[in-house]
């Protein structure tokens, strides 16, 4: 499930990030921490199609920043799919990760945003400490165009 | 008929001791509207955590087989007094309207009735 963008203990911290947010955040059916280009850092969720909802919130975060900076509202925050069965919510998590949760459709909107607006910036620090820890000539990239 | 922002500058201007309103839409703990507040009291954080307040109530409601409606919910702190008023009319199933008194300038009864006055001619 790892990746080669954050080491093994990083991930514990961020699926341990992940179960609190679900715990403050009842009606969460799962959530999603991603590289920005689609790869699983870390996830907790009942169902397994992990893979394919890092690689659709890929395409949609691509197509999200593009919308935004075409309008001229800056850099990609968040995104909320609304379905008939309940949401698929994204927030950015520094440059190079998001954090995508799916909630049932009873879910208090306001509390997802506060709550999941405070783990994205741990997740986001969380992943900059884990890159700092292994800064030099291999450190992965983390930009994003 | 008066629309969310008139209505909720009202309730800030007229309503002695109040400190702000906001007004919630508890399907999903968003605010339409939020008039006062400020650093000491961030209203989309009130919104949030008084939708569920309002949903644990009518939650009780239902599995206590009340079938009746909640008119307002009144929460007393140390400093302030906390206001909920649900919304009746047709058209705004759905939303309450909060308000936060300092407990030392406000007068309850007449912050009460003010505050239905302002939701019977409130529309959504």
């Amino acid at each position: 499930m790892n990746t080669a963008m954050v080491p093994a203990e990083a991930e514990a911290e961020i699926l341990a990030e992940l179960r609190r947010l679900r715990a403050r955040v009842p009606q969460l059916s799962g959530a999603l921490a991603a590289s920005a280009d689609g790869l699983v850092l870390a996830q907790d969720s009942a169902a397994t199609e992990a893979e394919s909802v890092a690689a659709l919130t890929a395409a949609a975060l691509g197509v999200a920043q593009r919308l935004s900076d075409c309008t001229g509202q800056g850099g990609f925050r968040e995104l909320l799919v609304r379905g008939e069965h309940g949401y698929v919510a994204t927030y950015a998590a520094g440059e190079a990760a998001v954090l995508t949760l799916i909630a049932e459709p009873r879910v208090n909107v306001g509390r997802l945003h506060l709550e999941a607006r405070r783990s994205s910036v741990r997740i986001t620090e969380l992943i900059e400490h884990s890159l700092g820890r292994r800064s030099g000539p291999e450190a992965p990239a983390a930009d994003h165009t | 008929m008066v629309n969310v922002e008139t209505a909720l500058k009202e309730a800030t201007t007229t309503i002695e001791g109040a400190i702000g309103a906001a007004l919630v839409d508890y399907g999903s703990g968003m605010a339409l509207g939020h008039v006062g507040g400020g650093k000491d009291l961030d209203l989309t954080v009130a919104a949030a955590g008084n939708t569920d307040v309002v949903r644990a109530k009518v939650r009780t409601m239902e599995m206590l087989g009340l079938k009746d409606e909640i008119e307002d919910i009144l929460i007393t702190l140390g400093s302030q007094y906390h206001l909920i008023r649900l919304l009746k009319g047709r058209n705004s199933e759905g939303f309450f309207l909060y308000l936060a008194l300092d407990r030392g300038r406000a007068n309850l009864a007449m912050a009460r009735h003010q505050l239905k006055k302002i939701e019977e001619s409130l529309e959504v």
